[in-house]
Parts: structure tokens; C-alpha cells; sequence
């Protein structure tokens, strides 16, 4: 009747063999599975022991200036950064405080065990012998970068500028900014990590590629492409009459003309003067889920393919625009949008080069300490978003906005070049409105895309063009 | 229990002892040629005093004749070994010099559990004074003078500047001493009593009592003295032997219920058990990574390191965990040996429960029957709770990793159950014969 102890013996034995193989294969996951993720951990302190014992990878600029470098100091190395203006870009390697910015995308690079290079690794991994750590160089130019950062001044925002052609980053300003030395150097890290994370303008993030904001009126990029690939013609007259409202259903909602316009408008002019009567006009005809469609095509609400995490952003809080206020504000840029600089840098970009959308990068090259190109960071670009003659038709628009009568964008322009661009003034819950400006430049081929934002800005996109177009301008080398 | 003195050969197990001795000594030379740790007098006085005792021990079973099982002292020896090797390797020197005494204090433990009581039956007689005497020991940390809190847990006792000890882990063998005795008695009322009702898959209210009983006072150490290994452990213990006792697995299922009802409820409730879940759940969180789950995270990337062959003895380092020789030896022994290690290691644990177990199914009587089994799975569970927490499978608990870990209460209390074990297969072969 009753089952005799040995027989149950037998069966707890089995569970408890179970549980042992289950247990061996959690083991398995962590130790072999994840092992390269682990590895890569930016707060691993086996990457960052190698800190302090022996030299880390310079990163390098692209005309050669040293961006961070590793000098002996007492018994250790100390890690020294050129421009706390790249401080969230480039990042930091504190042995306390683990790694960010380019300084934790490359960690491995820096300390000899490059992916390219698996002979060092295994050395290192089974020998103990530690190669010379390999040196980074990225795409940042100091000009560039100089000019950004003086151009943005102390205002809190960011710029982000990246050459078209081969998606690298020229340069990129967050502010507010920190000093890495002091996160770096043991003397001055638990009090300058304290002030910089009880800081409220959150220095750590980098606004650029991490910052969500409401596009505004830079946004009119993507509707002008998914409503002309629908078959608008770009030279049909619209209506416009300030206030619009497409039906009574609306109530009390209206959109409004910034310059309380009436009167017809083309595509060209309706860039010019941004608006918004236009755009939602064509964003209504163009219909929610196309405009949802081409949004997620230029990479909103997607996590960007990029070495640095990024921010994905959002289209809609549901991932929809399924009612007609929404899809008429979501049009000109409000609604409820959220993309960071570097996304709409990113929507500049595929209209600067033809309609594909880029892989943005920071590196160019890991190099090795005989200076052997070790492996070239290349990513490329991705699938055609739009077509070339969409591109076009938008880049064109976009130079009458900075080139045009009464354009709005007219801060951006440049004597002798010919500068496409687009301002934005994204309305928001936290107080005076963000100014935007997106561009490109020169307008026929173009070499530099940039995407400005100052957060609160009293003058919004007019105070944004002017910084755009510094960078621009420092960009062509004029 | 006669003609014990006639003196037993134990040719494998002395056999098994020169590689346990192998182990010791080569484990010392690989950490100190790695550079680890510093060649002192302790790195000689330790191995050759650890070899002294086995050998002793060895010495001792053959001649009291001891006709018992001959792998389980090995085993356990082989195991307190890589122990002593993690300990030179990981923890400051003043440890290795503590850990050798527990060693050796945990060898007397093992002569004194072979020769008292002389005859094993007797702790069946008393059973609810060893109950008794459990339940008190595990409330002593809560007296004054003796108790002691440290890291947050007031589950030690100790006087003056003597070692301090955790009597929740002697606890362990009461309680199964206990359990094997009552369930013997009691386990046909329990296994049939109910009779088997269509579509019912929970026992009558009545039969639930001893668990409910079992399960409050569970809770009550977790919440007296938060200490969640040792409610798990001593849950876990509880609903093996009902098991065991009655072969319905109805019986440890509610149990689990109860367990992961007052386990949710706990999380909720008290701070420190809330804490747990949210680092198991996301340790690499921003606001847990450098903070509450700074530990685990760490202890995990030591097991990244690890792969499949090991950074080397010496080699890794696990030294970024807190408290690594204690809560994350395993974690410290894998970064450092690899998979193939680790996997070698739980092998040697299975071998000890395996032996173990079928020392229990041959076990003469009922009683003897579940104590040891019950002792087996002691072993067997503790090592997958803390190997579980050091992988993530399941919250961390800061339980000791058998023979492994630094720490005495759990030297010696290991050592009693071999002895233990050792002594249950000796009574079945004298029975049985042969």
C-alpha cells in the first residue's frame, strides 16, 4: 500500500541529478554563452585592471591630434583627455566607475585584445602576456568639434555633425558637459562622480545620440518624403488659412500658421516659411500609416545601428497614428514624437546622399602599436529609404529655406555656399520651446550634415541655424 | 555492535587520500607560482598539517575498524582541500590560518560523531528533546552576551574573541535526526490516511499540520533573523523527508506553494528580502549594478571569465567580488578553472550524494533509512542553492558552498554528516553482512 523509502530514495535522487544538470547548464550560459558579452561589460574590472598597470590606447582624431592618452604617473598610468567638450563622446575608463562613450565600445581595442586580432587574445588569455594595446582613431575633426562647442556656448543642448558620405561623426557636443579628468583621477573621482551624477542637467547623458526631444518643424523632412513618394507634386498650390481645422469632429483643436498665413502654398515656399497648414494638409492626404511607415524608414523609433548605445525614440506612445489630430500633428513635428539630434542628423543625411540611410560611427580604425590598420570601420549604409529624385526634391526645398525670400532658416546661410537646411521650434511640456536645426551642406555635394538642438531656447529654430550653420562652415573649411 | 576494535583495512580509501594529498599540494604551488599569493611559512605548514589530519582520520576509521563506506571521507577531504586552496587564494592569510584550525576542529567533530552515541538508534529515541535542542540553538544568536550580528544577520554565536559560530547550520542534522524519527513513526498515518479522493490533489487539513508547524517556523528565522539560506534549506529538508517518509509528492508540493506564497509575501513586506528579488531579477540594472547587486554582477563576470578552460589558478580575478570566499567561491573556482572545472566539481558533489543516497537505500531500518538520505539531500541542496544564486537561477542566499566555503560552523557540521553517513553504512554491513 504504501511506497517503500528506497523507492522514494531512488525517485529524489533522480530530481536532485536533474537539478544538478540544470544547474551545470546555467553555469554553461554564463561561462560560455554570455562570456563575450561579459567580457565587453563596460564595468568589467578585468578590462579596466589593466588601467592602472600598464598603458590603454590612445584615441585619436582624425588629423592625428591626440584625443585621450595614457601617461605614466607614480607606479600606475593615468588617463589624460584633450577636450571635455568630446566628454560624453569619448567618454571615460575609471577603474572605480567602469567605462563610457567610445572609451567602453572599444574597451578591448584599447587594452591589446582587439576582436581583429586573436592571437593577442589568446596570449593574453593563456599565456599572460599582454600585447601593446592598439590605438582608436575616429572620425572626430578637432575644427569641427571647436567650432560646435563654441558655437553652442553653455546653452543646454547638443550639436551633432557626420560626414554623409561614410556616416562618421565630425563632431558631437552635449552640454551640460564634465571634465572626464577628474572621473579618471583617483584623487578627485568619488567627489567629481557625485557632483556629476547629483547634477540635474544630467552631464552624463549625451544629449546627442541619448537626448529624446519633439523633432518640430524638422520633422516636415519625412512628411514632404512620404507624401511626395505618394505622388504629391511638389509645385501643386495648397490653400492654407490660418486656423485649419479639416473638420468640425476637431472641437476646439486647430493647427496654426506660424506666420498666420493666407494663402497657396507649394512645397518650396511651404518649407521656407515652415508651414504647418501645409504639412498637415499633405500628412492628412498622405494618410497615418504611410506616414508611420516612412517615419520608422528613416529610423525613428528604432534603436540606431551604431557602436555607442542610442536612444530609439518614439512615433507614437501606441507605435500609431490612427486618429486624424494626431497624424495632422504628428506632420509638422509635435504630436507625440520623440526622436534624439542624432536620429534627425541621420534623416538629414539619407536626404544629403540620395535617400539611404547612413550607419553612423565614431572609429574609423582600430590601429596597432606598429601602427598596422588592425581592421577599418566601414559600416556603410543601409537600404534605400527614399528615392533619389524624393531626395532631391527635398534637398531643394531645403535650400530655398535657407537661401529663399523670408526664409525662416535664413541664420544658416553662408556666403559663396549653397546650404540646405531646416529650422524646428518643438513645443514641449517643459517649458519654452526647443529650437532645432537640421542641414547640409554644400547644398550639390554635399560633405557635412548637422542637427542642432538647444533645449528651452527663447528664439527656438533661430538660434539653432546660427550654430548649424558655424559648424557647417567649419566643416568645408572656410 | 560488537568486535569493532578488531582493526579494518581501508585500502581505497587510503589509496584516494595520497591524491587528495596531490591535490592539497599542487593546488598550493600552482596559486603561489602565479604569483597569488606570497610563499610563507603558512604555505607549508597548512598543506602538510591538512595531509596530517586526513591521514589521521583515515588511521582512526581503520582502526576502529570501520568496515563503512571508504569514498566519502576522500571525498569530503578532496573537497576541503580545493577549499583551503580557494581560501590561499582568495582571502586574507589570517583566514587560512582560521580555516585550518576549523579544519582541525572538524576533524574532532568527526571522531566525536563516530564514537557518540555509541549506539545510533538512540538519537531516534529522544527525538523531541533533539528538536528541542534545535529549536534553541537557533534561537541563541538572539540571547544576549552570546549573540553576535554580522553583515546584518544575527545568526552567530560567540564568546570573547573565540571563533565565531553559526548554529543554524548544526541545526541542520537536529532537524533531520528529528524528522527521521517522528516520520518513522508517523509516516504510515501520513501517506494513507486520505484516502485518495477524484479530482483532490490536496491532503485533508489535519496532515497539513507538521507543515504549516514546519513552515511558520521557517518564516519566523527568516523574519527573527533574515536568514534567508537557512529557511530555505531548512524547508527544503523538511519537504525532502516528507517525501521520503510518505512518497506523496502532494506533500512537498503544497509545501513549495507555502514557500513561494510566503516567499512573494516576504519580498513585499520586509526590505531585505525585496532587495534579493531585485537583484536576481535585474542585477545589471544602473541603480543595482554598483550597488546592492555589485556582488552578484561581479560574481557573474567571473564566470564569463571563466569559459570553457579557466583563466589559470592564480590567474583570474575573482578578487573584485566581496565576500568571494565565502557567498562566490564557486563562482572564484570557475573563473579560475573553467567549465570543465566547474563541471568536475558539481561531479564530486553528485559522487558524495550518489554515495550517500545509496547508503540510505540499503540502511537497515526506516530511521536510518531517512537520516541518511536525509543528510544526502542536506548536501545535495545546499550546493544548488548557492551554485543556483552564484548563476542566477535563483535569488541569491548567502548559504555555504559544502566543504568549500570559507567558514567553520559549516566545516564542522559537513564533517558530522560524513561521519554520520560513514557510521549508517557501517551498521548496514555489519547487519547484512558482507
Amino acid at each position: 500500500m504504501i511506497r517503500p523509502i528506497a523507492a522514494n530514495i531512488r525517485s529524489l535522487t533522480l530530481v536532485i541529478a536533474l537539478a544538478f544538470l540544470a544547474t551545470s547548464m546555467g553555469v554553461a550560459y554564463w561561462s560560455l554563452v554570455q562570456a563575450a558579452e561579459l567580457s565587453a561589460d563596460p564595468f568589467n574590472p578585468r578590462l579596466l585592471a589593466t588601467l592602472r598597470d600598464r598603458p590603454r590606447g590612445a584615441i585619436v582624431a582624425a588629423d592625428g591630434t591626440v584625443l585621450a592618452s595614457s601617461a605614466r604617473s607614480g607606479s600606475g598610468y593615468a588617463r589624460k583627455y584633450a577636450d571635455r567638450s568630446l566628454a560624453q563622446a569619448i567618454g571615460y575608463a575609471s577603474y572605480t566607475y567602469g567605462t563610457s562613450g567610445v572609451e567602453a565600445a572599444y574597451a578591448e581595442s584599447l587594452i591589446g585584445r582587439d576582436a581583429a586580432d586573436p592571437i593577442s587574445q589568446w596570449r593574453a588569455r593563456y599565456l599572460g602576456e599582454q600585447s601593446p594595446p592598439a590605438s582608436v582613431r575616429v572620425a572626430i575633426v578637432p575644427a569641427v568639434q571647436r567650432a560646435a562647442a563654441a558655437a553652442l556656448g553653455d546653452r543646454r543642448g547638443a550639436v551633432i555633425a557626420l560626414d554623409p558620405r561614410t556616416g562618421g561623426i565630425l563632431a558631437s557636443v552635449s552640454q551640460p558637459g564634465y571634465d572626464p579628468n577628474l572621473i579618471v583621477d583617483p584623487a578627485t573621482q568619488d567627489l567629481a562622480w557625485q557632483q556629476v551624477n547629483g547634477n540635474v542637467g544630467k552631464p552624463l547623458i549625451d544629449r546627442a545620440r541619448q537626448g529624446l526631444y519633439p523633432p518640430g518643424s524638422t520633422f516636415k523632412l519625412v512628411t514632404a518624403a512620404a507624401a511626395l513618394e505618394r505622388g504629391l507634386d511638389p509645385k501643386a498650390k495648397i490653400r492654407v488659412d490660418d486656423p485649419y481645422q479639416a473638420d468640425p469632429s476637431w472641437g476646439s483643436y486647430t493647427v496654426k500658421s506660424p506666420s498666420q498665413a493666407h494663402g497657396d502654398f507649394d512645397l518650396s515656399l511651404a518649407f521656407q516659411r515652415s508651414e504647418n497648414i501645409y504639412f498637415a494638409k499633405i500628412g492628412l492626404q498622405t494618410g497615418g500609416a504611410r506616414l508611420a511607415e516612412y517615419a520608422a524608414r528613416f529610423g525613428i523609433g528604432s534603436v540606431p545601428r551604431c557602436e555607442l548605445s542610442a536612444a530609439k525614440g518614439q512615433i507614437a506612445t501606441g507605435g500609431q497614428l490612427d486618429r486624424p489630430i494626431l497624424v495632422a500633428d504628428t506632420s509638422f513635428g509635435q504630436g507625440e514624437l520623440l526622436v534624439s539630434p542624432l536620429q534627425m542628423a541621420l534623416v538629414t543625411a539619407t536626404i544629403a546622399r540620395g535617400g539611404s540611410l547612413p550607419v553612423p560611427h565614431y572609429a574609423t580604425a582600430v590601429v596597432d602599436a606598429a601602427g598596422n590598420t588592425l581592421r577599418l570601420i566601414e559600416p556603410g549604409a543601409l537600404a534605400q529609404a527614399i528615392k533619389p529624385e524624393t531626395a532631391a526634391t527635398i534637398g531643394a526645398a531645403m535650400v530655398a529655406a535657407v537661401e529663399g525670400p523670408g526664409a525662416f532658416a535664413f541664420g544658416a546661410r553662408i556666403p559663396g555656399v549653397r546650404v540646405a537646411g531646416k529650422t524646428g521650434t518643438a513645443e514641449n511640456a517643459s517649458g519654452l520651446p526647443h529650437g532645432w536645426f537640421v542641414g547640409f551642406a554644400p547644398a550639390e555635394s554635399p560633405v557635412a550634415v548637422v542637427a542642432v538642438l538647444i533645449e528651452n531656447s527663447p528664439g527656438g529654430g533661430e538660434d539653432a541655424a546660427p550654430v548649424g550653420a558655424a559648424v557647417l562652415r567649419s566643416a568645408l573649411g572656410r | 555492535m560488537v568486535a569493532r576494535m578488531r582493526p579494518a583495512f581501508r585500502g581505497t580509501e587510503l589509496g584516494l587520500i595520497f591524491w587528495v594529498a596531490l591535490l592539497v599540494g599542487l593546488g598550493f604551488l600552482a596559486v603561489i607560482g602565479a604569483g597569488a599569493s606570497a610563499l610563507q611559512a603558512s604555505s607549508l605548514i597548512v598543506p602538510a598539517t591538512f595531509v596530517a589530519v586526513a591521514v589521521a582520520l583515515h588511521l582512526f576509521l581503520a582502526v576502529r575498524g570501520s568496515r563503512g563506506d571508504q569514498l566519502l571521507l576522500p571525498l569530503a577531504l578532496g573537497l576541503t582541500a580545493i577549499g583551503l586552496v580557494m581560501v590561499e587564494r582568495l582571502a586574507p592569510p589570517v583566514l587560512l590560518l582560521q580555516q585550518l584550525t576549523w579544519t582541525v576542529v572538524a576533524a574532532g567533530a568527526f571522531v566525536a560523531a563516530t564514537l557518540i552515541p555509541r549506539d545510533l538508534t538512540v538519537l531516534a529515541r529522544y527525538k523531541y528533546s533533539w528538536a528541542l535542542a534545535g529549536i534553541a540553538l537557533l534561537a541563541s544568536p538572539l540571547l544576549p552576551v552570546i549573540g553576535r550580528e554580522l553583515n546584518g544577520a544575527r545568526i552567530w554565536i560567540g564568546l570573547g574573541d573565540l571563533l565565531n559560530f553559526q548554529p543554524a547550520e548544526a541545526v541542520k542534522i537536529l532537524l533531520v535526526i528529528f524528522f527521521a524519527s517522528y516520520l518513522e513513526e508517523n509516516r504510515e498515518l501520513l501517506a494513507s490516511a486520505p484516502a485518495r479522493r477524484l479530482g483532490s490533489v490536496v491532503p485533508p487539513l489535519a496532515y497539513l499540520v507538521p507543515i504549516v508547524l514546519m513552515w511558520v517556523l521557517a518564516m519566523g528565522v527568516m523574519v527573527l533573523q533574515k536568514d534567508l539560506g537557512a529557511t530555505l534549506i531548512f524547508f527544503g529538508i523538511f519537504l525532502a523527508m516528507i517525501y521520503l517518509a510518505t512518497g506523496r509528492a502532494t506533500y512537498a508540493l503544497t509545501g513549495v506553494v507555502l514557500l513561494l506564497a510566503g516567499g512573494s509575501l516576504a519580498a513585499r513586506v520586509f526590505a531585505h528580502v525585496g532587495a534579493r528579488i531585485d537583484v536576481w531579477l535585474a542585477p545589471f540594472s544602473d541603480e543595482l549594478r554598483f550597488g546592492a547587486g555589485y556582488q552578484l554582477v561581479q560574481g557573474l563576470f567571473a564566470l564569463g571569465n571563466g569559459g570553457l578552460l579557466g583563466a589559470g589558478l592564480g590567474n583570474g580575478m575573482p578578487d573584485r567580488i566581496p565576500v568571494v570566499w565565502s557567498d562566490f567561491v564557486f563562482a572564484a573556482f570557475t573563473e579560475e578553472v573553467g567549465f570543465i572545472g566547474a563541471i568536475g566539481l558539481l561531479a564530486l558533489y553528485l559522487v558524495l550524494v550518489f554515495r550517500g543516497m545509496s547508503i540510505a537505500l540499503r540502511a537497515p531500518t526506516p530511521f536510518l533509512q531517512l537520516l541518511a538520505a536525509g543528510l544526502s539531500f542536506g548536501l545535495a541542496f545546499q550546493t544548488l542553492v548557492i551554485v543556483g544564486g552564484n548563476a542566477k537561477l535563483i535569488p541569491l542566499t548567502g548559504v555555504t558552498l559544502p566543504f568549500l566555503s570559507y567558514g567553520g560552523s559549516s566545516l564542522v557540521t559537513n564533517f558530522v554528516i560524513i561521519a554520520l553517513l560513514i557510521r549508517v553504512s557501517d551498521i548496514t554491513v555489519r547487519v547484512r553482512g558482507g
